[in-house]
């Protein structure tokens, strides 16, 4: 039986608690929070052995051997160096760390311990994303990836930007990458597990959006556009935006043949031919092909509902049972440490550049304008 | 309203937590008009500025209506701004939230933080803590169709699937709790449903538009409303009455309770007509057992939000009373139903007309 623990007790850690208690072979033998009652209350309502407010005590009392981090992010690295260095395995919640120098001591404590690590990067492991996975692992994009377009957003409500933005003290700002740190990582992981380079170029604008700044904020930004280029020439473009609609949580990756495109929130993939039908054709056939691509998606959903196999955390379940598989089997861990790097690295230099000051162009360098307003009606 | 009936005089501080909300700001209003001068609100950094501004422009010639700005959440926030209060008015809560831990640290660790920071306190003459008809299980109850003070609260209220549910049977509880152990006087007043201008929602004792139609629960059922300024009154008096309050709930309803029935009909003729689909009380509860047994049989594919315990607590057939309310305190509702909802319906139509 693996004994699980889980650290942090606010929203996330009921989907994990919720998750873990249904995976067999494993028992959530204690769960921690800084503030106690936050503990008790999730206690009270998960099959959970005991509960603390104290994590050296949580460690030394129920010995777990995996421990779920679920807390704030600036939090994560010391915890998750504490759980290694007591010996046990660890999940760490998105985003990893706060910079890619701690993701690498982790991973180095871990590697030299003979332990593992994963990060929550869970939308990689919906249904329609592992099919993502195996259908490029098959060939179909006829090489190695040329270009990529992530977009992740999220739907900023009154609410929530009153929240953050009236509070000072908002844990939120004191992260490097403030709103965009706890929330991008899910979109950046897409792009990392496909780039073929270790040492990626990235350029990054980040800009508060009219909607923030007409609430009085000038200092978090919800718009961010990126793009990213790698040693051996593969690109993608990364875009989190609060603000366009629809909020998409969608991936596209192109090959030299083929392409693929994922939209995460309809959990439909469909295959973007890259060959091309003669004459009029092309404007006849790939809509109908699309069409029933789109139809085949709608009616696997509803019969994956029916089977009772349509969970909106079926991505997260299917990790963590991963990683538990990988520690019970000695298997390979779900997310290849070069990944959750790559995806540290990528954020590092996204928020490096998105909070220094934005350079004015100088007049003499401004483009013409017609260059930028006239494009291509005509062309 | 005779002075000598209250426990603080004109000059004590009065803390107001929630000021800035629905029935906070109301509150603060009727403390005015009752003469005291002193009322503290604690209000967040991150409230609604517009709200914040009327709460200051309440204070008139000699009354004070002090803003204090900080987050329940702090210790250190709750330590300052309980100093010197007599009576704490807390009407703050984390509302909308469907998650429990947010539900929970909104309601419950902000109330005890709270408490903690009046542990000590010498002025402090009681706690008025406002709960909620939605602690009540309405189930096992002596006599079967009355829900009063008297009745069993609900004991695994996580199983309600309502996060609301569980935070205000956790808040209620760990009041008791802390006001034991520390020996402070404390009341609990639990509001019915809440109506005036300003919350135009149609409550779901009444139906819910879930599925694309509203359907149309309540039948028959009256429905526990309180109008809103009649509400502030019933918390207000709670905290100020001198004899036999301590240690006692109040639950608080109107007179002339509409049946939901009736309350859907005029709400149609008064703000916009649209469809809706009665489901006779056998046919809900067939629905809510199903779609619990469902969520267990699908391994939580849908959450268990329709279920038996909460079809008892909202959508059974229940009579209401306000008769220990009217006879401890001597509260009557100053604003009678059909006024009510003449000013309610007219603040729904000019909210409809915003929207069109
Ligand atoms: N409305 C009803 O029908 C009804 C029925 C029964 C019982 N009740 C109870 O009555 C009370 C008041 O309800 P309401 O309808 O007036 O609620 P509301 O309009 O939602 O107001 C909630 C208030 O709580 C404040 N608040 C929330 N979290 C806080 C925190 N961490 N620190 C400081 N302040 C915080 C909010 O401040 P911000 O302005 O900063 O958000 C707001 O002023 C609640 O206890 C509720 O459970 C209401």
């Amino acid at each position: 039986m693996l004994k699980v623990a889980l650290v942090g007790c606010g929203k996330i850690a009921d989907s994990h608690a919720s998750l873990i208690t249904k995976i067999d072979g494993c028992e959530l033998v204690g769960v921690c929070d800084r503030e106690e009652l936050m503990a008790r209350q999730l206690y009270e309502r998960f099959p959970v052995r005991r509960y603390f407010s104290d994590l050296e005590k949580l460690l030394s009392e129920t010995k777990p051997d995996v421990v779920h981090v679920t807390t704030p992010p600036q939090t994560h690295f010391e915890i998750a160096r504490r759980c290694l260095e007591s010996g046990c395995h660890v999940f760490v919640e998105k985003p990893f760390t706060l910079y890619a120098e701690e993701s690498q001591a982790l991973i180095n404590l871990a590697n030299s311990k003979g332990l593992k690590l994963t990060a929550g990067h869970d939308d990689q492991f919906s249904p329609v994303a592992r099919r993502l996975r195996s259908t490029v692992q098959s060939g179909y994009l006829g090489g190695p990836p040329v270009h990529m377009e992530s977009y992740f957003c999220y739907e900023i409500g009154t609410t929530y930007a009153r929240a953050l933005l009236g509070d000072s003290r908002h844990w939120v700002r004191r992260l490097p990458g403030k709103l965009l740190q706890n929330i991008i990582s899910h979109g950046i992981a897409r792009v990392a597990e496909f780039m073929v380079g270790d040492s990626p170029e990235v350029m990054a604008c980040g800009f508060v959006s009219p909607f923030l700044k007409s609430l009085g904020e000038a200092e978090i930004c919800d718009e961010l556009r990126v793009v990213i280029r790698d040693e051996r020439e593969t690109t993608a473009y990364f875009t989190f935006s609060s603000q366009m609609r629809p909020s998409m949580h969608q991936f596209c990756i192109y090959g030299p043949e083929n392409g693929l495109l994922l939209n995460q929130d309809h959990e439909t993939l469909i295959r973007l031919r890259g060959a091309r039908f003669k004459s009029y054709l092309e404007k006849f056939v790939p809509p109908v092909l699309f069409a029933r691509q789109y139809f085949a998606g709608s009616l696997a959903n509803m019969a994956a509902f029916l089977r009772r196999d349509l969970h909106m955390r079926s991505g997260m379940g299917y990790l963590i049972e991963s990683f538990y598989r990988s520690i019970t089997e000695d298997a390979p861990v779900p997310i290849p440490y070069r990944e959750i790097l790559l995806t540290a690295r990528i954020m590092d230099s996204i928020f490096e550049q998105i909070n220094r000051r934005p350079v004015a162009l100088q007049p003499d360098l401004e483009f013409p304008s017609g260059v930028l307003v006239h494009h291509n009606s005509q062309v | 309203m005779e002075s000598d009936k209250y426990i603080v005089g004109h000059d004590d501080i009065l803390l107001v937590t929630g000021a800035t909300g629905f029935i906070g700001t109301k509150v603060v209003e009727n403390l005015l008009e009752q003469g005291f001068r002193r009322i503290r609100c604690f209000v967040r950094a991150s409230s609604d500025p517009s709200k914040v501004e009327a709460l200051r422009a309440m204070g008139h010639d000699g009354a004070q209506v002090e803003v204090f700005q900080g987050n329940l959440l702090m210790r250190e926030d709750c330590r300052v701004a309980v100093r010197g209060a007599s009576i704490i008015f807390h009407l703050a809560v984390g509302g909308g939230s469907r998650s429990f831990p947010d539900a929970f640290m909104n309601s419950v660790v902000t109330t005890r933080n709270l408490l903690e920071a009046v542990a000590s306190s010498k002025s402090l003459k009681r706690f008025v803590n406002i709960s909620s008809f939605a602690v009540y299980s309405n189930r096992e109850k002596s006599r079967r169709r009355l829900l009063d003070e008297t009745c069993p609260v609900e004991k695994e209220a996580a199983l309600r699937s309502d996060a609301y549910c569980f935070a205000k049977v956790g808040q209620d509880e760990i009041v008791k709790e802390y006001c034991e152990k520390f020996g402070i006087p404390f009341v609990m007043v639990r509001p019915g449903y809440v109506y005036g201008p300003g919350h135009d929602a149609i409550t779901s004792r009444v139906g819910i538009d879930t599925f694309g139609i509203f359907l149309h629960l309540g039948g028959s059922n009256s429905v526990p409303f309180t109008y809103v300024d009649n509400c502030a009154e019933a918390i207000v008096l709670a905290g100020l009455q001198k004899d036999g309050v301590d240690g006692e709930v109040f639950n608080v309803v109107d007179d002339d309770l509409p049946s939901s029935r009736q309350f859907l009909r005029l709400y149609k003729k008064n703000v916009t007509h649209f469809s809706s689909l009665y489901l006779p009380h056998f046919v809900s509860y067939t629905l809510c057992f199903l779609w619990e047994k469902y969520s267990v049989w699908s391994n939580g594919q849908l959450e268990p939000t329709f279920n038996r315990r909460k079809w008892h607590a909202v959508w059974k057939k229940t009579y209401y009373s306000n008769e220990k309310l009217k006879t401890r305190l001597g509260w009557t509702p100053k604003v009678p139903t059909a006024e009510g909802f003449r000013r309610y319906f007219a603040a729904c139509r000019t909210v409809e007309e915003r929207h069109a």
